[in-house]
């Protein structure tokens, strides 16, 4: 695995105690929790603006077996806005934006997510495919259904983060200029 | 409920003949019977909306149609829809102190469905005035409906008038003399109209049975199914008066609403369980269960299973009352069971003889008298409140055991329970004089009892074996409001329990 090496822009939220492995970098704006773990392992990660880990977030960037010993390195990269909520494992190769994890979703390494998509609370998702942008898979059988906006962003609770982690947290500090 | 004790093991011979597990048991205090969903009255106590926790009177719920008129469910999912809010800029462009514009959109939290996706305009209030969709099948059904209602309401004059003239009453003139209203017509030459009560509704349109359907489009075989847009089989049954073929077409529904249900013992008519009326409240005025009232038997460990082998069976038993008890096992005994149902059976026939005679030149003999009635699910006519409940005979147990159970000689108590039982480290002291061939071990309110079985000789490798005893205890009443010098009334219960012990295993 490559070592440590964190690149955070101004204006993002990454606390101390999150668990971080490998070549990250963070988007201004973006609110890593506490306990949150992205781990780089097949490569570097890299994370939009305006993102929301929460806690017990898994992000893993791991290659699928059959693509694992090929000479160049794969970057995960996350868009902008995305919402990783509570507990949920995330494993794509490729994340665009707008999109919301839900709790205790997972999502395996063969699925490329696009765009403001719902993966809904529990469901797994393993197949290998591309979701289209903004569908949204729901309920304990993963029916899927193709909404006509992307998710509505959560503006006010990422204020509210901003204000009050800081509070309670140690703070990692950017490290990089714009 | 999932209770504690997983797979029924135990299981309980209600008075009706049914056995179920003791969770889903009622005792009824005033009879002094064990109780089932079988064979209580299952009466509607109030109808109220799941989601804005309202009651909804009887009528007006008939009217609406079991729905709720404020509260819709998502059209994709089933889930309740939320009303949210999107601003929409301020009300006058022009003036930056007038205020933002606020409207309201339906929208699902668990699909994502909104409102806005099958073009619903958002509305000013949050209350609503959501469009409601017309069904275009409604004058049909009207008319159908009418002709019901007709059909009913003339019966039922027929009824009225009926018990009018066997009663007599109101002795009219005409009645006296023989001469009728037609009769009278006919007399003074006046065309005789038949009676407005006895006039025959008119039949609405009958439908008509067509084998021709329209051909399938084209562009069904042609063009690959976007399975995007079709709605499932639960989305159509949702809307069944429209039943929408492609998603576009979901609009939101109103939501069902719940009833809280009280039961009713049939015999005694006391309520066994009866809700809080409060739509918020999860509590009930009374919950007569009989996990509250009767001995809790629960499996421990039995030996391996031989044909025709004697095992030592090892079980608990729980006091749950506040009453010091003392069980006595029993032979099952499904024949003294089998005898007392027919002795029931007489004397109800007895009892309907005599009902029927002094019923004599009334009306029809009501429903709760016809003998076949009493095993008949309870129907929904029987749900009407105040109506003389139909009385459930008790019935033969069918069940068979197939393992003998050896029946102890000695009797043994069970204190009562105790709730700081559990948080008292100092060593409990009983002074009970137990045989130690029947009480393994006890702990406050349980005793763990050793029984010995013997499955049948004929039974085969894998045969189920099943064995049950009676279970006789000393049940403590308190119901009548304790009198002074009285002490609460003693009663000996018995009930039949039933254990389900494995499979028979082969020899070592």
């Amino acid at each position: 695995m490559a070592r440590n090496s964190f690149k955070i822009f101004p204006g993002a939220l990454v606390c101390e105690e999150s668990k971080l492995r490998g070549d990250i970098t963070v988007g201004a704006g973006t609110i890593i929790h506490p306990s949150a773990s992205i781990i780089a392992e097949a490569g570097p990660i890299i994370i939009g603006e305006n993102c929301l880990i929460e806690e017990q977030a898994k992000i893993i960037h791991r290659l699928p077996f059959d693509q694992q010993n090929k000479d160049n390195t794969p970057v995960l990269i996350i868009g902008s806005h995305n919402v990783f909520e509570v507990d949920c494992t995330i494993e794509a190769p490729k994340i665009g934006n707008n999109n919301v994890f839900e709790s205790k979703c997972f999502v395996g390494n063969k699925v490329t997510v696009s765009n403001g998509c719902t993966i809904g609370a529990g469901c797994r998702i393993t197949d290998e495919q591309i979701l289209k942008e903004n569908i949204s898979i729901f309920g304990s059988k993963c029916q899927i259904r193709e909404s006509i906006d992307k998710p509505v962003p959560q503006i006010l609770q990422m204020e509210t983060l901003m204000k009050i982690l800081p509070n309670y947290h140690h703070i990692r500090k950017p490290n990089k200029k714009h | 409920m999932s209770y504690i004790t997983g797979p029924d093991v135990v299981k309980y011979a209600c008075t009706c003949g049914l056995l179920k597990p003791i969770p889903q048991l009622y005792f009824c205090k005033h009879c002094l019977q064990i109780r089932c969903r079988f064979c209580v009255c299952h009466e509607v106590d109030s109808i109220f909306c799941g989601k804005c926790s309202e009651n909804i009177p009887s009528a007006e719920a008939r009217v609406k149609k079991n729905r709720c008129a404020n509260c819709f469910i998502c059209p994709s999912c089933q889930q309740e829809l939320s009303t949210r809010i999107a601003s929409k800029g301020p009300a006058n462009p022009d003036d930056a102190k007038s205020p933002i514009k606020k409207t309201y959109y339906l929208s699902c939290y668990f699909c994502r469905w909104s409102s806005r996706d099958v073009g619903i305009p958002d509305q000013p209030s949050a209350t609503g005035g959501w469009p409601e969709r017309e069904n275009v099948h409604i004058n049909r059904l009207q008319e159908v409906l009418d002709t019901y209602k007709q059909i009913m309401h003339s019966e039922k004059q027929q009824k009225e008038s009926d018990k009018r003239k066997q009663r007599g009453k109101f002795v009219s003139y005409t009645d006296k003399t023989g001469v009728t209203a037609s009769a009278l017509r006919k007399r003074i030459g006046l065309p005789d109209i038949p009676h407005a009560m006895l006039k025959k509704p008119k039949p609405p349109e009958p439908a008509v049975a067509k084998a021709e359907v329209d051909e399938l489009p084209e562009s069904i075989f042609t063009e690959p199914i976007k399975l995007m847009e079709v709605t499932t089989i639960e989305q159509r049954l949702m809307q069944p008066e429209c039943q929408p073929l492609t998603v576009d077409k979901l609009f939101p529904v109103h939501k069902q609403l719940s009833i809280k249900q009280s039961l009713r013992c049939r015999t005694c008519e006391h309520n066994v369980s009866k809700p809080e009326y409060n739509p918020n409240s999860v509590k009930f005025k009374i919950q007569l269960l009989a996990y509250c009232y009767i001995p809790e038997v629960r499996f421990v460990t039995v030996e391996p299973l031989r044909a025709g082998q004697t095992v030592e069976l090892i079980i608990k038993f729980t006091n749950p009352t506040q009453y010091q008890t003392t069980i006595t096992i029993l032979d099952l005994d499904l024949d003294e069971q089998a005898q007392y149902v027919e002795e029931q059976k007489l004397i109800d026939l007895t009892q309907n003889l005599e009902q029927a005679l002094s019923l004599q030149e009334k009306q029809p003999m009501s429903l709760p008298s016809l003998p076949y009635s009493s095993g008949s699910q309870p129907s929904s006519l029987l749900s009407l409140p105040r109506l003389p409940s139909v009385i459930v005979k008790p019935r033969k147990i069918f069940t068979e055991t197939n393992c003998d159970v050896a029946i102890p000689e000695s009797s043994f108590i069970l204190p009562p329970r105790d709730d700081a039982a559990e948080y008292d480290d100092s060593s409990e002291v009983h002074n009970f004089e137990d045989d130690p061939k029947l009480i393994k071990w006890r702990k406050s309110n349980k005793a763990f009892v050793k029984l010995a079985v013997t499955p049948r000789a004929d039974l085969k490798l894998g045969d189920e074996v099943v064995c049950g005893f009676t279970m006789q205890h000393i049940y403590t009443n308190v119901l009548p409001p304790a009198v002074e010098n009285k002490q609460p009334q003693k009663y000996d219960h018995k009930v039949r329990v039933f254990l389900t012990l494995g499979k028979v295993v082969g020899s070592e």
